[in-house]
């Protein structure tokens, strides 16, 4: 079983298969309906979820058909983005501690580059290290 | 009226905050039984009587997200 659909009293009832769409999937999906139609998640979520979807106006079977198309799209849509989030992770993960780690450095030889620290003493006018002259 | 949440789609802090929002249209009562929180609503404003349970029922979707 992976989505069954089924129009009930003027409402439509998605049932999903826990293990193919994750439950953050369900989520968001869901939300980009909220403004459209009421939603209401149940069921068993290891085994099938269900969601019950009501349209905030009155709806014909096939506009609740065609939302349910919608909503599958939207679960697809949702559940790619669940699954690269997830398996670019690390590699998300290392960028942002790359970055991090070389702006930091860039900072400290900065310090080191700055005025105040003059190992060579470059910054020391030529009277003061070798007197005025004559 | 009775709604019932199931705890593993809805998290307390969700339907707590879903309440506070909604105290001034309907007198609440939340209990919990097993896999569900079940919430009674009474003394719901007339105005709002047909349509309170499924605006509940998004606030508390909605609030989930942001109690995450």
């Amino acid at each position: 079983m992976k989505i069954k659909a089924k129009i009930e009293k003027n409402q439509l009832i998605i049932s999903l298969n826990p293990k193919i769409y994750p439950l953050e999937a369900v989520y968001g999906a869901s939300y980009v309906f909220i403004d459209r139609a009421y939603l209401f998640l149940d069921g068993d979520p290891k085994k099938e979820i269900k969601i019950y979807i009501k349209g905030k106006k009155k709806m014909t079977p096939k506009e609740l058909k065609d939302l349910a198309g919608e909503f599958n799209n939207e679960l697809l849509n949702y559940t790619l983005r669940e699954n690269v989030a997830k398996n670019t992770k690390k590699i998300r993960e290392y960028i942002v501690e790359r970055a991090l780690f070389s702006a930091l450095r860039s900072e400290e030889d900065e310090d080191e580059e700055s005025i105040e620290n003059d190992p060579l003493g470059i910054a020391v006018p030529w009277e003061e290290k070798y007197g005025k002259k004559k | 009226m009775t709604v019932s949440f199931n705890r593993y789609f809805y998290n307390s802090k969700a339907i707590k905050e879903a309440i506070k929002a909604f105290k001034g249209l309907a007198k609440f009562e939340v209990k919990r039984e097993n896999r569900y929180f079940r919430i009674k609503l009474c003394n719901i404003n007339p105005r709002v009587k047909e349509r309170i349970k499924d605006e509940f029922c998004n606030y508390v979707l909605f609030m989930n997200k942001n109690a995450d």
